[in-house]
């Protein structure tokens, strides 16, 4: 094709072309617990249409999702089955703690319910509320892909084939008070 | 004003025959079928107690079995509608199971309650006069340690098979006991601590009653 230099073009990275594609495709997991949930309908349904931000398709199998939306409180016995459906989901993923039962035990401060979902999945974005408005799930959808766009994905992680370690962070150990020590995520994976 | 237009409020009640419970109904005041209890059981029947125009009679533990079924087959309570254990947290007597019964034929609803003493925790379990205390008396097993003798299927409702302890007795701390309820491990590569699809992997719990047949098969 012959190529007019009048025409102009653009130039971009890899990394903004994925992220940009990403963020606006993400497909939530519906991992519905309690009354929270019917408000993640809403946000779902026509009249807050989640359609905007390209995130209409809500994805029954873990596998085809890419951000779960934690809604409602959650037992200790219903921990481990939302860890394997966390587990199932294929990388990259995201995780939305919606209501005060899913981030932090909310009302439900008892013997059964685990206080806050972060104790066993990696949390990205905290909502308020009980319940949180759709408007409310809708910014929390946008901070996610607020964090998607602003995310090195592809060149950063892996070098020639290989996973990259994961920084450490031992000179923030200058910033802790005396006697205590930093935990990064190595710390936690070696326990 | 078209008649659509008009407010039509709803008729005053009629006097009730409690003033202290605005809400009480006939059907609570069993006075009638506690005495015919007394007369058919004598000392086993305990206490009466009224409370907000319902009545609770209080009965043996050692032959509330008995009782249920005269209930049962002589005097119509047919519908079983809900037990539940109650930790008094005293000395003697500690616990209490009360269990809620419809006469529906009469429209009479009674409340029967025995009192258990912690040294000895069997009650003896109704599920052979009514099939639907099966549940309700496994969720007191669960909650209050309760044992319930001749229960056909005496596990755990809602808590892990291999817990430890009973969470709705007094003395449970209210947010639980750290580590005595199993989490997901806390991070990406962890092993997975318990397998929540156990029958995915062959492990088929035990059925808790033989399912009715369907209509073929009979
Ligand atoms: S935060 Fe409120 S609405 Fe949401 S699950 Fe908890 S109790 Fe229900």
């Amino acid at each position: 094709m012959a190529f007019d230099m009048k025409e102009g073009y653009l130039t971009t990275t890899v990394d903004a072309v994925l992220n940009w594609a990403r963020s606006n495709s993400l497909m939530p997991m519906p991992m519905g617990l309690a009354c929270c949930a019917i408000e993640m309908m809403a946000f779902a349904g026509p009249k807050y249409d989640v359609a905007r931000f390209g995130s209409e398709a809500m994805r029954f199998s873990p596998r085809q999702a890419d951000l779960m939306l934690v809604a409602g409180w959650c037992s200790f016995k219903m921990a481990h089955t939302i860890r394997r459906v966390w587990d199932q989901m294929p990388d990259p993923k995201w995780c939305v703690a919606m209501g005060a039962c899913a981030s932090t035990g909310g009302m439900h401060r008892c013997y059964g319910v685990v206080q806050g979902i972060d104790n066993f999945l990696p949390v990205d974005v905290y909502i308020s509320g009980c319940p949180p408005r759709p408007e409310a799930v809708l910014h929390a959808l946008m901070d996610i892909q607020e964090k998607i766009r602003n995310e090195y994905s592809v060149v950063d992680d892996y070098e020639f084939g290989q996973e990259q370690p994961v920084p450490t962070t031992q000179n923030n150990a200058l910033l802790l008070p005396e006697g205590e020590t930093i935990i990064t995520p190595n710390v936690l994976e070696n326990q | 004003m078209p008649e659509t237009l008009k407010f039509h409020f709803t008729p005053a009640d009629p006097p009730r025959p409690d003033e202290a419970n605005p809400h009480a109904k006939e059907s609570t005041q069993v006075a009638d079928v506690i005495d015919q209890l007394r007369d058919a059981f004598g000392e086993a029947i305990g206490e009466q107690v009224v409370y907000a125009g319902e009545h609770t009679v209080f009965v043996d533990k050692a032959r509330l079995l008995e009782i249920a079924q005269h209930l049962k087959a002589e005097l119509g309570f047919v519908y079983f509608v809900d037990c539940g254990g109650v930790d008094r947290f005293t000395d003697e007597d500690r616990f209490e199971v009360f269990y809620n019964l419809v006469n529906v034929a009469d429209r009479k609803r009674l409340r029967l309650k025995v009192r258990v003493d912690e040294d000895d925790l069997h009650v003896p379990s109704v599920v052979s006069v009514w099939k639907a205390a099966d549940w309700n008396e496994r969720e007191v097993y669960d909650m209050m340690g309760l044992i319930f003798d001749g229960h056909p299927d005496l596990r755990r409702m809602y808590m892990p098979e291999d817990f430890d302890y009973f969470p709705q007795r007094k003395e449970f701390p209210l947010l639980g006991i750290p580590g005595s309820l199993p989490l997901p491990p806390q991070t990406p590569r962890g092993p997975l601590t318990m397998d929540p699809y156990a029958a995915a992997h062959g492990s088929k719990p035990v059925k808790s009653y033989e399912e009715p047949k369907s209509e073929e098969e009979e």
